[in-house]
């Protein structure tokens, strides 16, 4: 009896220790924590879209999203936000890689790098050749967002340009703004040497760094970096380009230029009253209107042209963006999304505007009461018609695949040229560089 | 009541032992799941503490890396005469502004490219009230409110040193914070001493913690700490930019005592705490284990418990079993002989149940054999004995007896009366023949009631017929068996002791069956006596009598001998009126030899 009472609590304890050992194991050591990065994994009403700007292009998109999900409730818009270089990194990385892991269904891309894109990856891409009707677009998106006639994003934004001034400092130095209208750069000059006499405020900020106001001018003319195809660099014997060179010397020269050396710094110019006027796309509305104490003080104005080039215009286009759906799953639903709201929806067009002060290029929104509203910032101007006007005559050029590398190049060689180098063999030497780089 | 605590009685070792073992089985698988819990705990504490001590040597070289690159920027910004100049010339012409603010941006571009892989923004302010940024991602600040900044006061207070300093960072549309931490330096023109202005290398908490993310969850914190007590980065984000003075000063105490880790009490948990320094930022990098985690993660107390249960509960209900068979039959056992009454040894216990009471019911079985066989032994011994008395005593036939008989047939023949001399000598010849001749043990009532007549033949022959006997036998008795001699005594007691003072009288024998046994009465009324306590008769010792050797008194002992208790003589006498002499006996009709002590197995 006591033997088998004995084995009873022996085993017992065997176990009871067995078991007490035995959780040991998964014990120490650390859990990876998995990070949510970009998520495709979207069901078939789920869509994801990268896009930068929250104030302009996530506002728009959350607008789009409102209204699809009237018509389709199951619909959710995953939005991730990314600032643009990471966005273009990111594409460049997963598609240079042969891979969609990872990538969203729609991605914004701008306009001068869209056709980098597409002609690298044009398999990554889905076709959108159908799906909207492309001649309802201000022409000029339609280069950038086709291949061979194919069209593979939907035209957004428009970048028409506007020079912002300051009608109390031009009062001061004596004009109007009737007298600003269809200028010509050298007439800029002019004004910004009388106005900073006046005022003592130059008449632009300009960073030494981003020759943006150089591609305002070109397309003034129908010009651009690359030549008609988009293949290579078109800069020795562009005569639009070397024009302009040459007036941003001489705005270098007049001495009515403040520097800034980012974005912030830029703002903070004109915010701060510092400058007189701002050249630059209409999608910095917002930002002027930003500082409130200065409404009633501004004007937009067509922007100036080349003055010695034929066909120029006083229309020209800066930045702009457009959609893409990539070739991942759940396409279809986003194809249909962005053909039915940024596609097809004056009304959502309208809401944009007043909303946001976006302008499209889609035009048969571009008649709608939203865009004969008059703007008390701007004393009572009634900009969105100026700007959806002045859309319409901007020049059809080609971007090409190159642009920033281009301008890469030509910022250095714009320094030589200030600091005294000829302008034929700035342009030339620019020339060599920028093939060298686009082999 | 009094039933269960019988039960309790006869169940009393089982609830003892099974108690006992119930609480001995508890008791042990208790103690050594503790035991084997407190051991694997510490055991885990101590390898945690190690592996995780490594973890804090990885996240500080990771984080001393980090410094090394912030380092070199650092010097390469203090070292570029590009900077100097941008922050410390006046004014100028657009053309050089503008060729300034490109030579800064492209000396900054070139040393943020070595620190762009740890997503550090640049910023750097100049007494002349330049502001230049690579990127205000991290920090978006204006670059008026950047001047304002606490941490340009930090930095233009201690110009010679690098600092790293933590900011709330700035609210965005949502309202959201994302804190930063910025190294911070002045610059400073080293042959003056006079400060030029300030960079910021800015990094996103979020950024920093990459150096130790990867090393927490759930409940393995990291949190840095500066040395003024703030949380200056966590994986918790709930603490990032809170107080923490309790956490600093453990931090100071594990960094002065060298120990590898302590036990502390933070945010109401108690924590396994590593801490070590980081000398370059003047933090304190601090891991915080949640103890209830960590051996949460180890010991699964909710299934040992269940275990344990299982394994004591199978073992009680095994113990449960074995114990009850086992004293299950002792007990019956038990049960069984304590019923046996006394003198009942006739009861045999039933052989069952486990080895052991099988065992010991064999062996009470076997002893009551053996005490069978010995009491029978002794019964026969002494019956034998008794007999051989008996047979002595009878052949000891009264000289004085015989003498005084044939002393009265040698009267008679004398007188010539030779009828009744003849008679006399044949009543004495029949006594003697069945008292020396019949050897058998019993001898029917007739036969009895023969030698009686004879012997009261002889006595009226000796003595006169002044005392008369009368016999009184139930015909159905004639046949019954009655030991020999067993009533003579009492006739003789009656005709020498009864009538002393009366001079005549009667003396009647009674043989009749009542309820079975047989009852001899024999009564006189004669003397009677006065019966003391003992109810003897008196003790016959004369040369008057039969025998020498049989008496009265020894008549009981005889029958109770024979027959057993409830047999027996009962006597009842009166002065003056008489004596009654009752004698019982079991009522048998054949002769046998052995009567009660007979084996019944």
């Amino acid at each position: 009896m006591k033997k088998k009472l004995a084995t009873v609590l022996l085993s017992g304890m065997l176990l009871l220790s067995a078991c007490a050992s035995n959780s040991n194991n998964d014990a120490g050591g650390t859990n990876e924590e998995a990070s949510g990065g970009g998520n495709a994994k979207a069901g078939a009403s789920e869509v994801t879209v990268w896009a930068w700007d929250p104030n302009f292009n996530i506002k728009a998109l959350n607008i789009a999203a409102d209204l699809y999900k009237k018509d389709h409730p199951d619909f959710k818009l995953n939005i991730v936000e990314n600032a643009q270089e990471d966005v273009v990194q990111k594409l460049n990385t997963s598609l240079g890689a042969g891979t969609t892991k990872g990538l969203p269904n729609i991605v914004l891309i701008e306009d001068y790098r869209s056709q980098s894109f597409l002609q690298a990856f044009p398999d990554m891409f889905h076709e959108l050749t159908g799906t909207f009707k492309a001649e309802d677009f201000a022409q000029y998106k339609i280069g950038p967002t086709s291949v061979d006639g194919k069209n593979y994003g939907l035209p957004f934004d428009s970048g028409v340009t506007g020079l912002f001034v300051r009608t109390d400092y031009l009062e001061q130095a004596g004009y109007k703004v009737a007298d600003l209208q269809n200028l010509t750069w050298d007439d800029f000059i002019e004004i910004g040497k009388k106005v900073k006499e006046a005022t003592g405020k130059p008449m632009i900020s300009l960073d030494p760094n981003d020759l943006g106001i150089i591609r305002i001018m070109i397309q003034t003319a129908g010009s651009w970096y690359m030549d008609k195809d988009g293949k290579a660099p078109y800069l020795v014997g562009n005569e639009a380009l070397k024009e302009a060179f040459d007036v941003y010397k001489r705005i270098m020269e007049a001495d009515i230029v403040k520097p800034h050396s980012d974005w912030s710094q830029f703002l903070a110019n004109f915010n701060s009253g510092e400058v007189a006027s701002v050249p630059t796309g209409n999608w910095i509305n917002a930002s002027i209107k930003a500082e409130a104490s200065q409404s009633g003080k501004w004007a937009v104005v067509p922007i100036p042209k080349l003055a010695s080039q034929p066909d120029t215009v006083n229309a020209s286009n800066l930045g702009g963006s457009s959609w893409y759906v990539l070739n991942v799953d759940g396409k279809e639903t986003a194809a249909d999304f962005l053909a039915s709201t940024f596609g097809a929806n004056v009304d959502f067009y309208q809401q944009l505007v007043t909303d946001i002060g976006a302008i499209g290029t889609y035009s048969p929104a571009s008649s709608g009461a939203a865009y004969e509203a008059a703007d008390p910032f701007y004393g009572n101007q009634k900009t969105i018609a100026d700007f959806a006007k002045w859309t319409d005559s901007i020049p059809r050029v080609n971007y090409g695949s190159s642009t920033y590398a281009i301008e890469d190049v030509l910022v250095v060689e714009m320094q030589n040229f200030l600091s005294g180098k000829a302008i034929d063999d700035v342009l030339k030497d620019a020339q060599q560089q920028a093939e060298a780089q686009m082999q | 009541m009094k039933r269960y605590f019988e039960k309790f009685k006869y169940h009393g070792l089982f609830l003892k032992m099974f108690i006992i073992l119930v609480v001995s089985i508890i008791a042990v698988s208790v103690s050594v799941s503790w035991t084997t819990i407190r051991i694997s705990e510490r055991l885990f504490i101590n390898t945690f503490s190690i592996t995780n001590g490594k973890v804090i040597g990885q996240i500080k070289s990771g984080f001393e890396s980090l410094n090394t690159a912030i380092v070199t920027a650092v010097n390469n910004i203090q070292q570029s005469g590009t900077v100097k100049q941008f922050l410390t010339e006046g004014g100028g012409s657009s053309l050089a502004l503008s060729k300034t603010y490109y030579n800064m941006n492209k000396q900054m571009k070139q040393i943020a490219y070595n620190v762009d892989a740890f997503e550090i923004d640049i910023s750097v302010t100049g007494a002349n009230g330049r502001v230049y940024a690579t990127n205000r991602a991290n920090w978006p600040i204006a670059d008026e409110a950047l001047k304002r900044e606490p941490m340009t006061a930090a930095a233009k207070a201690q110009p010679r040193r690098l600092l790293y300093q933590y900011s709330d960072g700035l609210e965005n549309e949502n309202g959201e914070r994302e804190p930063i931490i910025a190294a911070t330096k002045a610059l400073m023109e080293r042959s003056s001493g006079k400060i030029y202005g300030v960079m910021y290398l800015v990094m996103k908490e979020s950024q920093f913690k990459r150096y130790y993310e990867s090393y927490t969850s759930e409940g393995n914190h990291v949190v840095v700490l500066s040395n003024d007590g703030v949380i200056v980065s966590s994986d918790r984000e709930e603490l990032i930019g809170q107080r923490a003075p309790d956490l600093l000063a453990h931090a100071l105490d594990i960094e002065k005592r060298e120990i590898d880790y302590k036990d502390a009490r933070f945010m109401d948990k108690d924590n396994i705490m590593l801490a070590d320094y980081l000398s370059f930022y003047d933090m304190h990098v601090v891991n915080l284990i949640d103890k209830q985690w960590a051996l949460g993660q180890l010991i699964d107390t909710k299934s040992i418990v269940l275990i344990c249960i299982a394994i004591v509960g199978v073992a009680l209900i095994i113990v449960f079993l074995i114990f009850r068979r086992l004293t299950r039959s002792l007990t019956r056992l038990v049960k069984q002989i304590s019923n046996i009454s006394k003198y009942d040894f006739h009861h045999y216990v039933a052989v069952s149940g486990s080895f052991e009471t099988r065992q010991l019911a064999h062996a009470f079985n076997f002893m009551l054999d053996e005490l069978h066989v010995y009491v029978e032994e002794l019964v026969k011994t002494q019956k034998k004995q008794r007999n051989a008395e008996l047979a002595a005593l009878q052949r000891q036939i009264n000289p004085h007896f015989l003498y005084n008989t044939l002393a009265s047939i040698k009267i008679m023949v004398q007188r010539g009366s030779r009828e009744k001399a003849a008679d006399t000598i044949n009543a004495l010849i029949s006594l003697l023949q069945n008292a020396i001749g019949n050897v058998s043990e019993t001898v029917s009532i007739e036969q009895e009631l023969d030698n009686l007549k004879s012997y009261v033949f002889i006595n009226q022959v000796r003595y006169g017929e002044r005392i008369k006997v009368n016999y009184f036998v139930a015909p159905d008795c004639m046949e019954a068996q009655v030991p020999k001699l067993i009533i003579q005594p009492f006739i003789e007691n009656a005709f020498f002791h009864a009538f002393n003072a009366k001079q005549e009288g009667y003396i009647y024998v009674l043989v009749a069956q009542e309820g079975g046994d047989l009852v001899c009465e024999i009564a006189d009324n004669g003397d009677g006596m006065e019966l003391g306590d003992g109810s003897k008769l008196p003790k016959a010792s004369s040369s008057r009598q039969l025998f020498t050797g049989i008496g009265v008194s020894n008549v009981n002992d005889r029958l109770k001998l024979l027959y057993g208790e409830s047999y027996g003589i009962a006597i009842t006498s009166e002065p003056e009126q008489g004596t009654q002499v009752r004698i019982r006996l079991p009522f048998q009709r054949e002769p046998e030899d052995n009567t009660s002590f007979q084996q019944s197995s």
